[in-house]
Formats: structure tokens, sequence, C-alpha cells
């Protein structure tokens, strides 16, 4: 009865608010790219995706508490700001805001459907995210390194589809090879908890703890050795001996 | 070759190139699912396979609809018996 109670009490909460606060947000993070000329582009870009790193971490550490709480744990926080390959296993659909908590610039690759929300999609457009299934390989693995070499982290998925458990699916292998080209860091990241923040097929959002835990880093001299199937694999494992504990 | 030549090199192109473990390699292990390949792997899949047995593998129907390792073995068998690796090899 309590859980049913609160769970009406967050839901009653926070979508509201989250309509409020992304119609105030709009013209705010227009307004930063509009304030960033005269400039050059690339500044106005960093601004902008840094404008939704601030929305996302309002959407996820303000908006649904106390109901829903982030712990985001970093076992290495003083490494340097990037760029890296972040990593990250995919249990829910909200796994894309809370990449917010990640260090630096980022951009995410991701599925079709994120680009068709309303508002949403046009803002990640905007700021450069990859739709892996909507471009050429060729395209995406341009993209993706030239991301990299201007100092811009990217975020992957690479299960593809959301796994709503600690037993991952494969790993798809384009974002490594962009590791091996570029010789960027790889961050693996680990995410439970929110598999029924809403759950698979529900807007209903339930109270919860997050865990999002940001792995030590594997820098090129550890994986220079290895092809992109060892590569993928082996983050792969880091990523599943992690989740267990989680 | 034998068949039985034919599946133990396929399966040599998995461990070897992939390193997989051989426990895992069993005829009806799916390629994909079970063996952890994407479709880029299988690019580098098919270029371990052609020279292994020195053959040219183009892609066609019988290609796209292999999903189990006795199915990329069959495929490699059937090679053979079209002469394909007498033609290129």
């Amino acid at each position: 009865m309590v859980k049913r109670v609160t769970t009406v009490l967050l839901n009653l909460w926070f979508y509201p608010l989250f309509v409020i606060y992304t119609l105030l947000a709009v013209p705010a993070m227009s307004l930063v790219v509009i304030l960033s000329f005269p400039g050059t582009w690339r500044t106005a870009l960093k601004r902008f995706r840094g404008a939704i790193k601030v929305y996302g971490n309002v959407i996820i550490k303000v908006l649904p508490f106390p109901w829903v709480r982030i712990r985001f744990k970093d076992y290495a926080p003083q490494e340097k700001a990037g760029p890296y390959i972040f990593v990250v296993n995919h249990p829910a659909a909200t796994d894309a805001f809370l990449m917010a908590v990640l260090p630096g610039e980022i951009v995410q690759v991701v599925n079709k459907w994120p680009f068709k929300l309303p508002v949403l999609g046009q803002f990640a457009r905007w700021a450069g995210y990859l739709s892996v299934n909507e471009m050429p390989y060729e395209e995406f693995f341009a993209r993706a390194v030239r991301y990299v070499e201007e100092g811009v982290s990217v975020v992957v998925f690479p299960e593809g589809t959301r796994s709503s458990s600690k037993a991952m699916g494969q790993f798809h292998g384009a974002m490594f090879r962009v590791a091996l080209k570029t010789q960027a860091t790889i961050v693996p990241v680990c995410i439970w908890g929110n598999k029924d923040i809403p759950e698979r097929g529900s807007m209903v959002l339930r109270p919860g703890t997050i865990k999002v835990h940001k792995l030590k880093a594997v820098v090129f001299d550890e994986y220079k050795e290895m092809n992109p199937f060892k590569l993928k694999n082996y983050i792969r494992r880091l990523i599943a001996v992690e989740l267990e504990g989680m | 070759m034998t068949d039985d030549d034919i599946r133990r090199m396929v399966n040599e192109v998995f461990i070897e190139s992939f390193e997989i473990e051989p426990a895992k390699i069993k005829p009806e292990a799916n390629i994909f699912m079970d063996l952890g390949l994407d479709s880029l792997d299988v690019v580098d899949l098919v270029v371990a396979l052609q020279n292994k047995f020195n053959v040219k593998i183009r892609s066609d129907e019988r290609v796209r609809d292999i999903r189990t390792l006795a199915d990329l073995q069959n495929f490699i068998i059937a090679l053979r018996n079209e002469g394909a690796f007498t033609q290129n090899g």
C-alpha cells in the first residue's frame, strides 16, 4: 500500500515538473548557443553539450528526489578530463539521461528512437549525437573518430538494446574499432537499479536507488595488442564483474 | 581434405583469430548470439577463412543464411565440393 502511494506521488510530482522544466530549459539552452556568438561553432557546441548535461543532471537528481536517488561511484576521479570512450551496459530506457553524471564534454551513440522524442530528439541531433542505425558504418566510424580527435568523449551502449538484467547481451564492436584507431582511453561504466524506473513498455516511475559506477580507465597500452573482438569482450567482462557486485 | 579436416580448421579460425574458448565451439553454437561475433567481426571472419582455406568467399544467399557453426562448416564443405579450393587455391 505504502509502495503504491509513493509510486503515485512520485509520478504526480515528476511528470508535471518534467514538462515545466523542459519548457523552461529549451529557451535557456537555445540562449546558451546564441550567447556563444561571436565565437566559433565549436565553442557553441561545447556549451550546448554542457547545457544538456546540466539539464540531464536536474532530470535525474533533482526532479525525482527523494523517491529516486542516484548513487554515483567514481573509481578513478583524478583521471584527466578526456576524451574517453565510455562503454556502458544498457538495462533501461533512462540510461541516456544518467550519462549526465559523467565528466567532460560528451556525445552519445544512440538508437533511432531517442531522436524521435519531442524536443529532446532535436536537441540530441543538434548536439551531434550519433544515430548508429541511421548511417552507414563508414560514416559512423569517421564521425566518431573525429569527435575523439576533437577531444569529445563518446558514450556507447554496445549491447544495442536494453537487457533489463545483469546478463548483458553480446557487444557490438564498432566503437572498439574507433578506440583502436584513435588510441583513446576506454572507461567502462555500469548502471544498475533503474530497470523499473520506468519498466519496459511503461511510463510509470517506481521509487528506488540507481547506481552508476565509473570504473578505472583502460588505456591504449593495455589493449593495443588486442583485436576488436577481443577488446570488446575484455571490456564486457570488466563490466560483468562489477555488475555482479552491484 | 576430409569433412572432418574442414570442421577442425573452421574451429581453429574461431580459436586462433577470435580467441574463443574451445569449450564454446559447438556445431549448434550461434555465431552471433553464442560466440558473440557482430556484422563487422564477420568481415574479419571471412578474411580469416579465405586465408585458411585459400578460397574466395563471395556474399551470396548461402552466406546470408549462415547462423550456426555447423552452417558455416557445411558451407565450406560445399565450397570444397564445388571445386572452389582447387580453382582459387
